[in-house]
């Protein structure tokens, strides 16, 4: 009898390795993103007042368009690997460029809303908005900051890819590049919540 | 077991229908969501009510049909399948927190 671990007895489910642990990983984000809305919720129906005079000052014209960066970079980051599957090198970088640019504009957008608040004047006085400003900036801050970073984290290996592609060796990967895209599309999920969340389901004034 | 297959979706042409439709749905729901916040119609807690639920209902529809598109749940395996029912249970968890919590300021 053979001393290596078999497993033939073991089903499978014919998932690749890969895709099934991306999934397990983003049933914990979903975990982690849901402690952020929970408590919103329940912080935001006890201090009703301070949430919708707050996020009356938040820009929904700049979370508008971020809005439609990131929808547009789920567009072509599908779009990048149907290429890469039929092995369209042109057209997977372009794509591919395409998604890294969407989500650097999405970046700079975010700079500029940023920057805004914490230069915020008031009556002519320098008036910054901070996580400390009140209860709704901090869950502000907290969460459009962790989805920012979820964003710089989803370039790093897009951004790998790309280059990776005009090397002699170039990217043939596309199972990678396919489990990669949940990420990313995962990314824009949680933006889908937190723009109306934050910038649009409150009373006007 | 071709249903398994990493590659398992209809072919080119229908996936590339299949992704413009998507892509323009989640910018038309987007305007919408953000033109009934601006307008608002109705006042008082009716309008209130109708504002938060048509949002967040739009919300899950983009989630709903980006998993199931985007993210290829339509055409995989019947366990990552599971996932779509996610944010529709989110959905009516929201809707009741934000409808049926106590409203501490105005009892």
């Amino acid at each position: 009898m053979s001393l290596a671990l078999d497993l033939s007895h073991e089903p499978r489910t014919g998932i690749p390795h890969g895709k099934l642990v991306m999934w397990a990983f983003l049933a914990s984000e979903i975990m982690f993103f849901s402690g952020f809305f929970g408590a919103f919720i329940v912080l935001r129906q006890s201090n009703i007042d301070i949430f919708t005079h707050s996020s009356h000052e938040l820009n929904w014209k700049l979370a508008m368009l971020n809005t439609f960066f990131l929808i547009g970079s789920s567009f072509t980051m599908a779009l990048s690997i149907m290429n890469l599957e039929k092995k369209d090198k042109g057209k997977f970088q372009l794509f591919m460029g395409l998604t890294i640019l969407c989500a650097c504009g999405f970046l700079v957008v975010k700079y500029f809303e940023y920057s805004a608040k914490f230069g915020h004047m008031e009556n002519g006085h320098p008036h910054p908005i901070l996580p400390s400003t009140n209860i709704f900036f901090a869950f502000y801050f907290l969460m459009t900051g962790f989805h920012a970073m979820h964003v710089i984290g989803g370039m790093i290996p897009m951004g790998w890819m790309f280059f990776r592609s005009f090397t002699k060796k170039g990217y043939h990967n596309a199972t990678r590049v396919e489990v990669l895209g949940l990420y990313w599309h995962f990314v824009d999920l949680v933006w889908i919540f937190l723009f109306p969340a934050l910038y649009l389901l409150f009373p006007t004034m | 077991m071709a249903h398994n297959h990493a590659h398992s979706h209809p072919p080119e042409e229908v996936m590339m229908k299949e992704y413009w439709k998507v892509f323009t749905i989640l910018l038309v729901m987007t305007v919408i969501t953000v033109a009934a916040a601006e307008v608002q119609p109705l006042h008082g807690m009716a309008g209130v009510y109708i504002n938060l639920i048509l949002g967040l209902a739009i919300a899950t529809f983009k989630v709903f049909k980006v998993m199931q598109i985007f993210m290829h749940l339509k055409f995989d395996h019947k366990y990552l399948r599971a996932f779509v029912f996610i944010p529709v249970f989110l959905f009516f968890v929201m809707v009741f927190a934000l409808t049926q919590l106590e409203n501490f300021n105005h009892p």
